[in-house]
């Protein structure tokens, strides 16, 4: 009696996952290279960053458009549909920290050639880009496993990424002395917040992963109020 | 009793299209709220007062022997459009019989449980299976025009049963049902020249013409093409305002559409597979069967994984 229907449009629909999802193994591929260049200010590695970064536009409007094909011809509903609508924004977040690496990658030739770098401020940076690397990486895991557990950690990563965020901050006002080391480390914590932004974008995407398991659409940690109560466990 | 009981119903039901959708004349709603009224959120997202206007206690329907619905419980709301959805044989249709007795005319169909209608109960000794189809009317999936005139299908029912007015109930049965536009010239033509979709629509003319409280239809647009389906969708939105609906539709697209509750109804079968009978799987706002169902049969059925 029962047996499986509609096999094109499954395989449609996972195909769709894994080629949104394939998204933010680009994102990683320009977060590695935008930090390498930021560690070695590598102008040139910089300038493939920004050129790559039509990868991933590409890969957005790809997706989108399969959604909308999609849409139109299948009726998505139930579980189906919310994974389609988690897939939209989770293109959203993909290509939004392609732009964050892209903002990252053209703030490091107005730094000059031979920089004053100092460790106890480059240091804490490229903490923060593994940290966040290791973000986004979990963040696919947790949504091609559909584990919730795994998502929700994100938020503690989160934690530890913007206290490294207030760490730069507060070593740029220390080392700021002379004008060089002063637009160096200025610059770097305009890096610290892009890479802030890509960190919280991974966790928003641990929030699709939560709704498409429990159908509850809700902020794990609501911003304007911080502290209070987030998404009921499922 | 019961002709009583749903005249009231039915006058409030018309009193109630004047105003707020739900909302009975001569009662202060303001604080007050009547037992098994719960405030709900429409599918516009409006607050209406919903009320039973059915309720189903362990409904098992037998075809002799044969089990071919078990025990089913549910409550159905008035003003709301209930649609009954599942795959052929999971007894959508024999359950959608039962709320106006149609299974009485098979001899050897019995009806095990309860159908409370407004609070009695619809298979009790006292009540006549006619008045209760006068009050709960019934579109099928073919439209069935008698072979007669435009005028004389919709003045049938009235002519029967000894109303007064009859042209003008004729008239506004024709316009609550969008039709009397198209046939306002030709009421003397045979029914059997109108389109398709026209004699569907006739045929729901021809239910709201005796004044019912309830209309029941057994998957009315299936044999109708996208616009006509598209005409007397529109024309359900419009009548719940009146009246209560129950559809059966094996169109899901449909359910998700015009329904305000859905029904998710299943075939069982028995061990050895000799006996299949339907069974209610779950029965909750039509959003939630849509967008977030709680049991994965259901899932996998609107989401066309299984058939």
């Amino acid at each position: 009696m029962a047996q499986r229907t509609r096999l094109h449009y499954q395989e449609e629909l996972e195909s769709l996952e894994t080629t949104a999802l394939g998204g933010l193994d680009l994102v990683v591929q320009s977060l590695d290279r935008v930090l390498e260049a930021v560690e070695h200010q590598d102008v040139e590695l910089a300038e493939l960053v920004v050129a790559d970064d039509d990868r991933i536009d590409g890969r957005y409007l790809e997706v989108h458009q399969a959604i909308l094909t999609l849409l139109a011809t299948q009726a998505p509903v139930a579980t189906d549909l919310r994974l389609i609508s988690a897939l939209l924004h989770v293109m959203k977040c993909m290509e939004r920290m392609g732009d964050q690496c892209v903002n990252i990658a053209k703030l490091i030739p107005l730094t000059g050639h031979d920089a004053p770098q100092r460790r106890e401020m480059l240091d804490p940076i490229l903490q923060m880009g593994k940290q966040v690397r290791s973000q986004v990486t979990q963040s696919k895991k947790a949504f091609i496993a559909r584990d919730v557990e795994l998502a929700r950690d994100l938020v503690r990563q989160d934690d530890l990424v913007d206290d490294l965020n207030k760490e730069c901050f507060r070593v740029a006002v220390e080392i700021g002395g002379d004008k060089d080391t002063r637009e160096w480390a200025l610059t770097m914590c305009f890096v610290a917040r892009a890479l802030e932004r890509t960190g919280d974008n991974a966790v928003d995407i641990g929030e699709q992963v939560a709704f498409v398991v429990t159908g509850l659409f809700r902020e794990f940690e609501d911003a304007s109020h911080p502290g209070e109560a987030p998404t009921p466990a499922p | 009793m019961l002709d009583e009981v749903a005249d009231k119903a039915t006058k409030a039901a018309g009193a109630a299209t004047g105003g707020r959708v739900g909302q009975r004349p001569g009662v202060d709603m303001s604080g007050v709220r009547d037992p098994g009224e719960q405030d709900r959120s429409s599918k516009k997202g409006r607050t209406v007062k919903t009320e039973n206007i059915f309720e189903l206690q362990d409904v098992s329907v037998f075809y002799g022997e044969q089990k071919a619905v078990d025990s089913v419980s549910m409550e159905i709301q008035r003003n709301q459009i209930t649609a009954l959805i599942g795959p052929s044989g999971c007894g959508k249709s024999t359950l959608i019989r039962c709320l106006n007795r149609m299974n009485d005319l098979i001899p050897t169909a019995r009806v095990d449980g309860k159908v409370i209608y407004h609070e009695q109960d619809l298979y009790g000794k006292e009540i006549d299976p006619v008045e209760v189809r006068k009050r709960i009317g019934m579109v099928f999936q073919k439209p069935n025009p008698f072979p007669k005139s435009i005028f004389d299908n919709v003045a049938f029912g009235p002519r029967i049963l000894g109303m007064d007015n009859v042209e003008d109930r004729v008239k506004h049965a024709l316009e609550r049902a969008a039709l009397w536009d198209e046939v306002k010239g030709r009421m003397d033509s045979n029914a059997y020249g109108m389109s398709g979709g026209q004699q569907q629509r006739l045929c729901i003319a021809r239910a709201i013409a005796v004044d019912p409280d309830v209309i029941l239809m057994d998957e009315p647009c299936s044999a109708l093409d996208p616009i006509s389906t598209g005409k007397i969708e529109d024309l359900m939105m419009q009548l719940k305002e009146d009246y209560s609906i129950v559809i059966v539709t094996h169109n899901m697209q449909q359910a998700a559409r015009v329904s305000d509750r859905t029904a998710f109804l299943i075939v069982e079968l028995s061990a050895g597979e000799k006996e299949r009978w339907g069974q209610l799987v779950e029965y909750d706002e039509t959003d939630k069967i849509f967008t977030n169902p709680s049991d994965k049969r259901t899932e996998d059925y609107v989401t066309g994984k299984v058939g």
